[in-house]
């Protein structure tokens, strides 16, 4: 009736393709979703990660996390595994053992692909060793995105893989609208005063803080006036989050900021 | 970087070098104050660094080759000493291959531990070492073509895929132990961690030799770094080295950028660091602890600890915003300062752990199954350790000080307080008891970091980069040191980046700790070197001296090796 | 034995309630990067910075139009995006469930229009992005009207200013310097 099945398919010029899944597959599938209520055996197929992946699984269905409440194990023979778990970008070795792995697993089984190196070969996915993907050997059921995904991540994962909860994210496309203007932040700073004060915040307390820092500081700036209110209000700020770094950082922006709107001709 | 005369540590061994072989050194150059890089003849190379090791207290870190054909006409191969004698420095030892035989004599058969190097060398570059002893393929993967040398700058381009040449292992395993059975374990396996293969070859039930096929995760990162990423961007590739040492990694490639550079890091970026990377060790020696209660068959206790572990966790999600320390660097400093409330919430989750470990642990020592288990098993005999420069609680529970932190102090670490735990046990207890006491020297470094931090910024930036400067980084992992070494390019991407993980010099005398003890041991001494892989799926028994192969689930010897009832070799 | 029991009924439920409850997560978590298109002028900083390659722009210059696009699969949560952004249009949320069943639904994109180049006319620069450099130049102090006039000036492809900055050198201007 069929042409017979490739092992492990490869395409005219001897690359590997996915293994495809027919449509009776497909449709004891659902069944298997229907039926399989909390009692789900995962096999874990590490097709050449870091390790990151494979210690926050380790982490889910521990304790703190504890998957088998929802009846997720974790077996050790792919024979037994209801869902199997692709980890990593699929290396050249690992293509192979992730294949025998996926074939000696019974039908109809679910592929969850798990962490950037699974959903699509993450920071490696056009390097030469890999093949950037689980889906570029075997179809995949369920996307669990993060690097690595946290337990929690991964829980839910499972949950949607399981049709238990569902799926939240969509794809999203915007289009741009003509006028649409991106707005200024901070526009009663000076650019040049606004630049200096970002910079050394970041330099200070990075991105995140430093982000946080020279908001909160032009935000008391805008609002403040006169430079006697603004002196009143960062020492009410900082007395209030009373955090020695914090004051020390607000310190090195006034200096700065005093020298560089007093040094201005406006 | 100019480094002056007076200021040159280590001088001492590059005078000795010019008096014991004098007309072997070609060039001298010294990257940083401890760090030189002396270029000599092929033909004296074994010797010098045969020489530097057993008679100067050198070991081998780590050793690659690089493609200078652009810069100078040839092909190099570099020889990482970390010099541990009365002065502590490193010395790299470079010789420079001809394009053309692309030929070098092998350091080998003098000093063991330059085996896998050399052999990654062949494989990466297609330089021979004359007289190596091995000269099977090690990274490639089996299905790759010969004769075709990713590393090579005019080979291929870094995302170019060879169609595959075979769908079947073509590794050859070796034994040195006569006849016996085999016991294939891997690739794939349910306890932990990455794929490898091993081949144990047993008499009854004994191991009588070992090998193993390893670079099952072989991506190319390496190549990936010369290519698609400039030095941002790969302290975050760094960072996925390994998933659980991988802010270690980022640390010691940010580190070779910028020793390479003489980049000063301000003090407090260096706290940091600190902070981060012991958070690391917290949660891997606890992992490692919790694996070592697994494999004796105390599951409860290996609940136990990863249940604490997830303390370790929220610290790490806490201070750097993932559960993993991933993405924290950038050359020149860190992304991210500790303010009040993270620091305090830190020190309260130091005081739990601290709490909740000490009578976990009591309790782990007292059961009786742990020694009987550990103890005496997985001798790494001070002899080995000598010749193969294994490195982390490994090397220090055979009767060696060595750890970067001490020998060669980064981030903060010269200023910090912390002891150099040593035993002579040689064996698997001995391991999980440095682990211990590391374990609660990381709470100690934290708290007193986080009450005495330094203030200032936390990065530098508009530093020039220089082309074809280079230096090492180096970082202690829970599991030993990372080195790196990266020379800069002039298209604002790296020349080359080197980066060797600790397990890399952990695995070679990982075949002399498993020969003489059972198969039921084995798992547990593969786990107690606290490998980036643990374990395996998959066991076939090759008994020669009855003529017959069986196959046996991984679980069934991992059962067996909880368990030790009911042999799957019967 | 004793020791053991007595730990565990010490430290009693562990397990998180989640996802019966919402999980508690550190301030700063590096979640799902949650993009304002609105406020993206489709600079590319964040292309050039993103390690894993997860965000992308592909510009077609015969329709006049870029496209950015962001893959969820393939992002390492670094936030590098978030630092480098200079109008904050990209930022990390504590987001985390991201799990999906239709690979499609992990791309976000957005589309801009190109502005042609005022001399050559081939389009070169988005239009927000020329918008936002003359508002920059009103928050440094220029009048409305000087900012406008700088228009046409941001409105030049590189290739052509130079063009135009070569046409405008003397003759012999260069020549003259090296010799006194």
């Amino acid at each position: 009736m069929n042409a017979p099945v490739q092992f492990a398919p490869k395409n005219s010029q001897g690359m590997p393709v996915p293994i495809s899944e027919s449509e009776h597959i497909a449709q004891l599938k659902q069944t298997l979703l229907g039926d399989i209520q909390r009692s789900a055996y995962v096999y874990r197929v590490d097709c050449g990660g870091c390790n990151g992946c494979e210690i926050e699984i380790f982490s889910a269905i521990t304790p703190v996390f504890d998957a088998e409440r929802f009846g997720i194990k974790v077996v050790a023979s792919p024979r037994h595994a209801d869902i199997l778990l692709f980890t990593g970008a699929v290396t050249r070795s690992m293509r192979m053992p992730a294949i025998r792995a996926y074939r000696a697993a019974p039908d109809p089984k679910i592929v969850v692909s798990y962490g950037a190196c699974g959903c699509s070969g993450g920071i490696f996915h056009d390097l030469y060793s890999v093949w950037g993907g689980t889906d570029q050997i075997v179809p995949v059921d369920v996307y669990i995105p993060g690097c690595p995904p946290t337990p929690a991540a991964t829980i839910y994962g499972f949950a949607v893989a399981l049709g238990l909860l569902s799926q939240k994210l969509k794809g999203t496309h915007h289009e741009e609208v003509p006028g649409e203007l991106a707005s200024l932040r901070h526009p009663g700073v000076p650019l040049d005063v606004r630049v200096l004060l970002e910079r050394e915040a970041r330099r200070m307390a990075g991105y995140l803080h430093g982000g946080q820092i020279a908001d909160d500081f032009m935000g008391l700036l805008a609002s403040a006036g006169t430079p006697q209110n603004f002196e009143t209000q960062v020492h009410q700020h900082l007395a209030s989050k009373d955090d020695p770094r914090l004051s020390e950082i607000f310190g090195r922006l006034q200096v700065l900021c005093s020298s560089a709107i007093g040094a201005s001709p406006t | 970087m100019f480094v002056s005369d007076q200021s040159r540590i280590g001088r001492n061994y590059i005078a000795g070098l010019r008096e014991k072989f004098p007309s072997a050194v070609i060039d001298e150059e010294w990257q940083t104050a401890d760090q030189v890089t002396v270029t000599v003849k092929p033909n004296s190379l074994p010797d010098v660094v045969a020489w530097l090791y057993y008679d100067q207290g050198g070991w081998l870190s780590v050793l690659f080759g690089n493609d200078e054909r652009p810069l100078n006409g040839h092909f190099a191969v570099y020889y990482v000493l970390s010099m541990e004698g009365i002065v502590k420095s490193w010395v790299i030892v470079k010789v420079l291959v001809d394009a053309v035989a692309q030929e070098y004599p092998s350091v080998t058969p003098k000093v063991p531990a330059a085996v896998w190097g050399e052999r990654e060398v062949r494989d990466m570059y297609g330089l021979r070492a004359v007289g190596l002893p091995d000269e099977r393929r090690l990274v490639l993967p089996d299905d790759w073509p010969e004769d075709l040398h990713p590393l090579r700058k005019d080979t291929m381009a870094y995302n170019q895929r060879p169609a595959p040449t075979s769908d079947t292992e073509t590794y050859q395993f070796v034994n040195d132990g006569g006849e016996s059975r085999v016991v294939p374990l891997g690739p794939l396996h349910i306890t932990s961690d990455e794929p490898g293969h091993f081949r144990l070859f047993v008499d009854g039930e004994d191991i009588v030799d070992a090998d193993y096929r390893m670079f099952y995760v072989h991506r190319g990162m390496e190549k990936l770094a010369e290519t698609r990423m400039g030095y941002d961007e790969v302290t975050f590739l760094a960072d996925r080295v390994c998933g659980i040492c991988g802010f270690t990694h980022s640390v010691a490639y940010a580190t070779s950028v910028e020793n390479a550079l003489g980049i000063v890091v301000p003090p407090r970026a260096q706290a940091i660091r600190s902070v981060f990377l012991e958070v690391e060790r917290l949660h891997s020696h606890l992992l490692n602890i919790g694996l070592a209660s697994h494999f004796v068959g105390f599951d409860t206790g290996f609940m136990q600890f990863f249940r604490i572990r997830e303390k370790a966790m929220t610290m790490a999600e806490l201070l750097t915003g993932a559960r993993k320390t991933y993405g924290m660097n950038l050359i020149g400093g860190v992304r991210r300062d500790i303010l009040k409330d993270q620091r305090t919430k830190t020190l309260k989750l130091i005081a739990e752990l601290r709490a909740e470990v000490t009578p976990l642990v009591e309790m782990l020592l007292e059961t009786p199954n742990l020694k009987q288990r550990t103890q005496g098993v997985g001798r790494l005999d001070p002899k080995i350790a000598r010749d193969f420069s294994p490195v982390g609680p490994l090397i220090r529970a055979s009767g060696f000080a060595r750890d970067i932190r001490r020998d060669h102090p980064y981030a903060a670490y010269a200023d910090l307080p912390f002891d150099l735990h040593v035993m002579d046990g040689c064996d698997v207890l001995s391991r999980v008891l440095i682990r211990v006491k590391e374990f609660y020297d990381s709470l100690n470094i934290i708290e007193h970091v986080l009450n005495n931090m330094p203030e200032g910024p936390i990065l530098v930036e508009g530093f020039a980069y220089r082309p074809h400067a280079f230096a090492l980084g180096y970082a202690e992992a829970p599991r030993g040191e990372d080195i790196h070494w990266s020379m800069i390019g002039d298209n604002q991407k790296l020349y080359r980046w080197r980066c060797r993980a600790p397990t890399y010099a952990n695995w070679p005398p990982l075949r002399y700790m498993l020969r003489g003890n059972t198969i039921s041991d084995a798992p547990l001494i593969v786990a107690s070197i606290d490998p980036c892989y643990s374990c395996t799926d998959r066991v076939t028994l090759v008994d020669v001296n009855k003529g017959k192969s069986m196959t046996v689930p991984y679980k069934e010897i991992e059962r067996y090796g909880r368990e030790r009832k009911n042999s799957p070799l019967k | 034995m004793f020791k053991l029991l007595k730990i565990i009924s010490k430290a009693g439920e562990a397990t998180e309630k989640y996802p019966f409850a919402p999980m508690p997560i550190s301030p700063g978590f590096r979640g799902k990067p949650e993009y304002k298109a609105e406020q993206c002028i489709a600079c590319a900083a964040c292309v050039t910075a993103c390690p894993p390659n997860a965000l992308s722009m592909r510009t077609n210059t015969a329709e006049g139009k870029r496209t950015w696009q962001l893959n969820l699969g393939r992002c390492i949560f670094c936030g590098r995006c978030e630092e480098v952004c200079p109008t904050h249009a990209i930022v990390l949320s504590p987001d985390f469930e991201l799990a999906v069943g239709n690979k499609q639904d992990l791309l976000q994109t957005a589309c801009f229009s190109l502005t042609d180049c005022a001399a050559c006319g081939t389009p070169f620069a988005p239009t927000k992005e020329i918008d936002y450099a003359v508002a920059l130049m009103v928050q440094s102090g220029l009048s409305a009207s000087e900012a406008v006039a700088m228009r046409a000036h941001f409105e030049t492809c590189p290739d052509c200013k130079r063009k135009l900055a070569l046409a405008s050198v003397e003759p012999g201007q260069y020549l003259r310097r090296g010799n006194p």
